[in-house]
């Protein structure tokens, strides 16, 4: 408790809290309550646009559209059928969920520009249906008499009680985003959001988590609807408008994309404005584009993050402390899959009309370290590539551990037990080095959203997965940089903590993509140590090098891969005595004479 | 209506449309962002319009020059608050500051214009001409006219001076275009000040049929959006080609069944296309490099 307070700005942020609520209880009247509980609705609506804005880092302009939606199912159900708040704040919060999971098929494996695109279109038709159905929506002024929230047969009538009933919701919404993104399951959502290439390579499914991000917004953002209909007692098109898309929008970045508590604070504070500032009134978008319009520019992490950062120039905490080192285990030891571990026939592929792989053979035999070598744009990596599923391949086989993986997506790869890094490296900048590998553990510890939801107290499976990081950074050489974030890393050791990342999932095979590259001498040998004695607990490697003094000693069989096709293959020294291998490096002898 | 009329009129919106996304794909190409004001920018060049009738009443043809100057030099300031401060963050960054400059110059206008829609005077006079069948609407032919002569003058100026290469150089590859001694930046503040002067004198021509007022600007960035969309993510040509299937779409469904429903099906269909071809119905498919 102690170390929470002094953690970041809890403290303060509490007290701000606490005492502005206070004061609205103590000293507020009928008018300020009411106004209390609107920003209360708007808080909800950020809190949940945050999972899909923040969390999954998608600009989507849909908020607003099930926002209104929301309003609309409780509102009408309430005036036209005179069902009561507690049948019709589920369904409200079901349409627009339902909706979501229809959208989201089309519209989520869109590129950032045009997930932006299609989920405004959403909101248009939405307004344009509500605005031209005058039968059912009363049009353009939309509907009055929305009766009050009845739950379970009390009537909430006076506004202080309709202050408090919605503020409940509020903190038992916030609660729940906050759980699910406090642990291990939450930390998947930084690394998809910064670098997805790299989630996927550690098992991480990018598109669920955006799906499931994008489904609980449409969620909360129809609960934050329903509670406006039955607190303002009118429906209209006006919840679904762009207007409300702007405040939501600006709520969320002045709040900070990803804290649950700047985004009510935000929500707060905005809806007040034109309360506190009369002159504000007839500003007030205005006001709210200028705010959001400074808030990207100098603080893009929100008045939470900006505050955050503040202390952390001015009064610097100490880091938190790294675990102890330990071993989690989970995956089961080798499974007998045949003679080869990995085996590729006849694998090519074509960009445009540039042909990288052509017809390429190769089989790793279990606990090798296979070399792979070849002049700068012969397909090393555009081969790893198909390999770990990141690229499809155009024709050809991929079988890893007896299984057809040809066009499995890359993170099933990856969960099958083949880890990967990169030529240029892939770490989250903004992630100790600590928490980059840790991440990767997260689908083997069965990280998931009911136990996200279902865990009390410290998140175990992150503080194991934490153990097992400062583990795997041990064995690789860069524990003593386990606290520290990511981007502040040298380059060599960034290398070493992708490896340990890849090593994080427990595979059984190892892709690496110039491992020694930008390493000095004494570095290349204890790195060469290192991986040679990962091979004796049955790991087999696969080795993309320039580098031959490293390669050479390291490697127990090599293949030359030159214009996308296997050159040779054989032993090193076979390998750097071939003609064909002297000539794809060193050019033809009569080249020389040209 | 004619069916040929029909065609006419949708050709007339076209070439209009066609200029607002001319403007968004050339800040599109040179800063691989989305300029989300740029419907805003196309309102800012009607209410220029409305502006300049109540000083001096001549026909808007006369007034193009000015309001095209006038609202680069909004796009200008656009590039300078809300794209240079962020330019090394990502994309999504640009997105939201660009918004919230479109909701600045949409409360701008609402303050000093008022909530209500205002007329644009027409380029050079109202009224028909009668082609057998066809009616053809005056300023509809000055749209025409004027906004081939601008797209003529867009094409020349890109692909055959040297001040057209270097923008397209810079839009091609920045750093390369920077060692090559092109002076980047002002580059790209060029571009934000072309493409918010197509988007303005599109504002003085639209304006006069339909109306200028605060929030306009949303249905036409959704517009351009959807042209680039169609023509292939930055493509000009393909931008000015998505622009006139847009409006031959909007008149023709909107004559037979309604505007709403041309909107609504304009939806679908771009999901449609989004789905089976997401690199755009003209767009060649491209290799993200890990």
């Amino acid at each position: 408790m102690i170390r929470w307070l002094t953690a970041g700005v809890n403290a303060p942020l509490l007290v701000v809290c606490v005492a502005f609520g206070g004061y609205t209880v103590a000293f507020g009247n009928p008018y300020s309550f009411y106004v209390m509980a609107i920003a209360g609705c708007y808080a909800l609506l950020v809190v949940g646009f945050q999972f899909i804005f923040g969390h999954a880092g998608a600009v989507s302009l849909a908020q607003a559209a099930f926002f209104g939606i929301g309003a609309y199912v409780s509102g009408l159900l309430g005036i036209k059928l005179g069902w009561t708040f507690d049948v019709t704040f589920p369904l409200a919060i079901l349409l627009p969920t339902a909706l979501s999971v229809v959208v989201a098929i089309p519209v989520l494996k869109l590129e950032e520009h045009y997930f932006a695109l299609a989920t405004m279109g959403l909101g248009l038709v939405a307004l344009l249906v509500a605005t031209q159905w005058v039968a059912l929506t009363g049009g353009m002024n939309g509907l009055a008499g929305v009766p009050n929230f009845i739950v379970f047969g009390f009537e909430i009538k006076s506004r202080f009680d309709k202050l408090v009933f919605i503020w409940s919701l509020v903190g038992a919404g916030s609660l729940i985003a906050w759980q699910i993104m406090r642990g291990l399951y939450g930390l998947q959502y930084r690394i998809a959001r910064e670098n997805s290439t790299a989630a996927m390579s550690v098992g991480v499914n990018v598109s669920i988590l955006r799906f499931v991000a994008f489904v609980l917004s449409a969620a909360y953002a129809g609960g934050a609807g329903a509670l406006i209909a039955h607190q303002i007692k009118i429906v209209s098109p006006q919840n679904l408008e762009f207007a409300v898309m702007i405040t939501c929008l600006t709520m969320t970045v002045i709040g900070g994309r990803t804290h649950v508590v700047g985004g009510i604070i935000a929500a707060v504070v905005l809806v007040h404005l034109p309360e506190w500032f009369r002159v504000l009134q007839d500003y007030r978008l205005l006001a709210y584009g200028a705010a959001a319009l400074l808030m990207v520019v100098i603080a893009p992490e929100g008045i939470v993050g900006a505050l955050q950062a503040l202390r952390a120039r001015v009064l610097p905490e100490a880091p938190p402390p790294v675990p102890k080192p330990r071993v989690h285990t989970v995956r089961r030891s080798t499974v007998d899959s045949g003679d080869f571990l990995l085996e590729i026939q006849g694998l090519s592929k074509s960009f445009g009309g540039l042909q990288a792989i052509r017809d390429v053979d190769i089989a790793l035999t279990p606990g090798e370290i296979f070399g792979l070598i070849g002049p700068n744009g012969s397909g090393k990596t555009t081969l790893l590539n198909l390999i770990s599923g990141i690229y499809l391949p155009d024709r050809g086989r991929v079988v890893y551990a007896g299984q057809d993986v040809t066009r499995a997506p890359a993170y099933r790869i990856a969960r099958l037990g083949l880890g990967r890094t990169f030529q240029n490296i892939n770490l989250v900048g903004d992630m100790t080095a600590l928490d980059n590998v840790a991440v990767a553990r997260a689908n083997l510890t069965g990280a998931s959203l009911t136990r996200a939801l279902t865990t009390l107290g410290r998140d175990g499976a992150l503080h194991a997965a934490r153990e097992h990081a400062v583990h795997l950074l041990a064995a690789v050489g860069a524990d003593d940089v386990a606290g520290q974030r990511c981007d502040r890393l040298a380059y060599g050791v960034k290398r070493r903590v992708e490896i340990a990342r890849a090593l994080a999932i427990e595979p059984r095979l190892l892709l690496l993509d110039e491992p020694a590259a930008g390493l000095n001498e004494a570095e290349q040998i204890e790195l060469s140590g290192r991986l040679k004695a990962l091979t004796k607990d049955g790991l087999t490697i696969l080795v993309i090098e320039h580098n031959m003094r490293f390669l050479l000693p390291l490697a127990e069989r090599m293949s030359c891969l030159d214009d996308g096709a296997l050159i040779a293959s054989g032993t090193p020294d076979e390998i750097v005595s071939n003609p064909a291998v002297i000539e794809a490096y060193l050019g033809a002898p009569e080249d020389e004479d040209a | 209506m004619s069916f040929v009329q029909l065609l006419f009129n949708g050709f007339a919106l076209g070439m209009a449309y066609a200029l607002v996304a001319l403007g968004f794909v050339l800040v599109l190409n040179a800063v691989n962002a989305v300029n989300f004001a740029q419907g805003d920018l196309v309102m800012a060049g009607g209410y220029m319009g409305v502006a300049f009738a109540s000083v001096l009443p001549v026909p808007a043809i006369f007034m193009l020059p000015v309001v095209m100057a006038a609202v680069a030099l909004i796009g200008l300031l656009l590039s300078l608050v809300a794209y240079f401060p962020i330019m090394r963050r990502p994309p999504a960054a640009v997105f939201i500051s660009t918004i919230a400059f479109g909701v600045i110059l949409q409360n701008s206008y609402r303050l000093l214009f008022g909530p209500e829609a205002h007329a644009v005077r027409p380029l050079f006079e109202s009224g028909t001409w009668e082609l057998g069948t066809l009616i053809v609407s005056k300023q509809a032919a000055a749209i025409i006219a004027t906004a081939a002569v601008l797209m003529g003058i867009q094409y020349v100026v890109m692909e055959r001076t040297q001040f057209g290469r270097r923008l397209r150089a810079t839009a091609q590859n920045q750093s390369m275009a920077a060692a090559l001694g092109i002076p980047v930046r002002l580059m790209i503040a060029a571009t934000f000040a072309a493409g918010a002067a197509l988007a303005g004198a599109a504002g003085l021509m639209l304006g006069n049929q339909f109306l200028v007022h605060p929030i306009g600007g949303v249905n036409l960035i959704i517009t351009a959006y959807i042209a680039a969309v169609i023509g292939g993510w930055g493509s000009l040509a393909g931008a000015v080609l998505g622009a006139m299937l847009i409006a031959l779409f909007q008149v023709i469904v909107s004559a037979y069944v309604s505007y709403t429903a041309a909107t609504a099906m304009l939806y679908g269909v771009v999901l449609a296309v989004l789905f089976f071809r997401p690199q755009g119905l003209l767009g060649r498919g491209e290799a993200r490099r890990v």
